[in-house]
């Protein structure tokens, strides 16, 4: 019988996992994902790998809105970035694809760092519409620069290969994801617990004071920029990859809303918040189809309705979540496990 | 708080039962999957179509189906967003296994192209792009309706012809009003070579999203000095546009709309700045009595409805999802199984397949796969799509 978590030492207070329950799960969630595709159809594959990438790109957002309290609307241009520097690499200069991803990473960063720069400056609702600025240049300069995207064109990337076979199912394609995910998510985690991370909260939670502490805001809020847009980039990149066919559509200000609205929904300032928002998100229009498809057998007059209901239900949902879980699934998570850490003896 | 997490659980466990349904392919009905714009940006002309889908199907299964095999339609909307469309085409594919698939618009069918190739589904939708004609890239997409390359170059044959008429002398001058997006410049490059080997001077001008007043962009026209101006739009910046010119008194310009903002909301929205304007309409609007109707307007009827009410667009679902039927039947009579490849097989023998009027015959060839090249022109007189010439072909 437990009333708490306690940390003696320093060294366990820093541990990444802290009660040898935690790190079961973290083995049964691992074994699971690693099962998964033997036992799942295509169908199965298609949502998990959706999820995936969603995950990495939310994971990339929350470091940046969650964490360092920088909001950014300019999610769906930066994947387009990402999706679109690795794809023309890949399809024009035939560079192989674990080329092709890191380089696309790292020109999102670059990219994301300098619509960082107004952040300086610009706090809330004003860095919202810089970077809204962001998105729509950026989508307007792949609509219109024809000879380096080829504008409004959809651009067909090739299936990456490896060892000679191309990577061209949803089975083959979930390992890179997975593969992407866990390192995205060790990284997420451990850079919160180093000296950056901790700037990144510190940024957050009242930047005078932080910036009085001897946090250098500007370094600190570009590196907050570039680290995200590595990930959010790592993210469109693989879209790229896996649909092998992407155009501007994909990536527009909705998308950028989209991202928003996950780590809202997952927890902001949480990692495996934005992996719980990610599958909610893109779990939730499968769910509703699903359901409407059931509804639509047992009452067909009601089948026009159907499509409205989903949308309303869309809607509903995450805003009886905001209100009676405002912190998240992270947060919903966390209160089933106090609950039955606790159990039966809960106060 | 730990009720509300176990609602929370309940939700998951009802969806994970839901997600269940999958089925045989064998016997049985033949499945046919789509996806439909209920709910989204271009809702206002997919639901007509998606209407004229099903429609068709109901009427083809209240009649016996295809040789005795009823079509079992699997459809949803989809709201226009990409991942969605991903989704649920690989639902159907995966676990109801569908045998064609009949999709919607321009960004989700070229998502999908690649996907439709490997799964090898015969795939028909309501975006007439050219890059969905290429044999290497798309060869299992189908074109119904007369690609938007081939519409604009009609549309130019068509005003060189008019401006000869009206007893001009040289060539007059045109523009290209487009979509700002993949769908809007679909038509130029085409276009565009087309003009310039006839001698056309043509520009094109953009439209952007969301624009409350077009002026701007119509003084462009003005000072390029445009006679013809094509619009590759849909139907709300169109009647804005139509709106605008009728307001600067531009009446001397003739305006002249590709298939998505050429039929009965156009004349609603535009009221009577729509008088005049010419449609290269790939289907015969409900306007006009035809014999390829018939069916849908008694279905129609049947239902308390009427194909006036519904518009072109009920009758363009109708016939692409004919087309697709004529395929599968071909199928069948040839007595082979019911694969993506063997129904590609028959849609390519398809020769001169008549659709009673309402579309030019259409006919595929494995090395062609745009069925439908000719259109005849319209006017809209008295409120009305009239038409004002016959069958033009691009070729």
């Amino acid at each position: 019988m437990q009333s708490g978590i306690f940390h003696a030492s320093y060294q366990k207070d820093m541990a990444f996992r802290h009660t040898p329950a935690q790190f079961i799960r973290l083995g049964l969630v691992l074994a699971f994902a690693l099962i998964f595709p033997f036992l799942a159809n295509n169908y199965y594959l298609t949502l998990a790998n959706q999820i995936g990438v969603a995950a990495i790109g939310a994971i990339g957002l929350n470091l940046l809105t969650g964490f360092t309290g920088q909001i950014s609307l300019g999610q769906g241009a930066f994947m387009a970035v990402g999706a679109y520097s690795s794809g023309l690499m890949a399809a024009r200069l035939g560079l192989p694809w674990f080329v092709t991803i890191p380089l696309a990473c790292l020109i999102t960063a670059m990219v994301g760092a300098l619509f960082g720069v107004p952040s300086l400056r610009l706090k809330g609702l004003y860095l919202a519409i810089a970077t809204l600025a962001a998105q729509q240049i950026i989508e307007w300069l792949i609509t219109h620069w024809d000879a380096l995207t080829g504008g409004v064109e959809a651009l067909v990337v090739p299936a990456p290969t490896l060892f000679g076979s191309a990577i061209n199912t949803d089975f083959r394609f979930y390992w890179i994801i997975l593969i992407c995910l866990i390192g995205t998510t060790l990284f997420a985690s451990n850079l919160l617990r180093s000296k950056v991370g901790r700037a990144f909260v510190a940024i957050r939670d009242q930047d005078i004071a932080a910036e009085v502490m001897g946090v250098n805001l500007f370094r600190y809020k570009l590196t907050a920029f570039a680290v995200s847009s590595f990930f959010v980039g790592l993210s469109g990149a693989l879209t790229a990859h896996y649909r092998t066919i992407i155009s501007w559509e994909r990536f527009t200000l909705e998308t950028s809303i989209l991202f928003l609205a996950m780590i809202i929904i997952g927890g902001l300032g949480s990692i495996s918040g934005s992996i719980y928002g990610a599958a909610f998100m893109t779990l939730l229009p499968a769910i509703l189809s699903n359901l409407g498809r059931g509804l639509e057998d047992f009452v067909p007059a009601m089948a026009r309705l159907i499509p409205f209901l989903q949308q309303a239900a869309f809607g509903l949902v995450i805003i009886l979540f905001l209100i009676f879980e405002p912190e998240g699934i992270a947060k919903l998570w966390r209160d089933v496990k106090d609950y039955f850490r606790l159990w039966p003896f809960s106060y | 708080m730990f009720r509300k997490s176990l609602v929370f659980l309940m939700l998951l466990s009802v969806v994970i039962a839901a997600c269940g349904p999958s089925g045989s392919t064998e016997a049985g009905p033949i499945k046919v999957g789509a996806i439909f714009d209920l709910t989204g940006a271009t809702s206002d002309v997919g639901t007509p179509y998606a209407e004229g889908v099903k429609a068709y199907v109901d009427w083809l299964n209240g009649k016996g189906g295809v040789n005795e095999r009823q079509i079992e339609l699997i459809s949803a909307d989809y709201g226009y967003k990409v991942p969605n469309a991903e989704q649920l085409y690989s639902q159907y594919v995966t676990q109801d296994k569908v045998v064609v698939f009949q999709g919607w618009g321009t960004g989700d069918t070229e998502a999908l192209r690649g996907k439709i190739a490997s799964d090898k589904i015969p795939f028909m939708s309501a975006s007439y792009s050219a890059n969905l004609i290429s044999i290497e890239e798309a060869p299992y997409n189908f074109l119904i309706g007369t690609t938007y390359s081939d519409q604009m170059i009609i549309a130019i044959k068509w005003a060189m012809d008019d401006w000869a008429a009206k007893g001009n002398s040289g060539t007059p001058k045109m523009a290209l009003l487009h979509h700002d997006s993949p769908f809007g410049q679909s038509p130029w490059p085409d276009g565009e070579a087309f003009a310039e080997a006839n001698g056309v001077e043509i520009t094109a001008i953009p439209m952007p999203g969301g624009a409350t007043d077009l002026t701007p962009e119509l003084s462009q026209v003005q000072t390029f000095g445009a006679n013809y101006v094509i619009i590759q739009n849909v139907d709300g910046p169109a009647s804005l546009l139509l709106k605008n010119a009728q307001s600067l008194g531009m009446s001397d310009v003739q305006f002249i709309g590709l298939n998505w903002c050429s039929d009965e909301l156009l004349i609603e929205l535009a009221g009577d700045a729509a008088e005049g304007f010419v449609g290269a309409l790939p289907f015969t609007p409900p306007s006009i009595e035809v014999d390829g109707m018939k069916d849908a307007a008694e279905y129609a009827s049947s239902k308390g409805k009427s194909l006036q009410e519904w518009g072109v667009h009920y009758i363009q679902g109708w016939w692409t999802m004919a087309v697709m039927t004529e395929g599968i039947k071909r199928t069948l009579d040839a007595k082979q199984d019911l694969t993506g490849e063997n129904i590609r097989a028959n849609l390519e023998k398809i020769q001169n397949f008549d659709t009673g009027g309402v579309t030019t015959n259409i006919s595929f060839s494995p090395t062609d796969h745009a069925g439908n090249k000719a259109l005849r022109l319209f006017r809209v007189e008295g409120g009305k799509w009239t038409p004002i010439s016959d069958y033009i072909s691009a070729e």
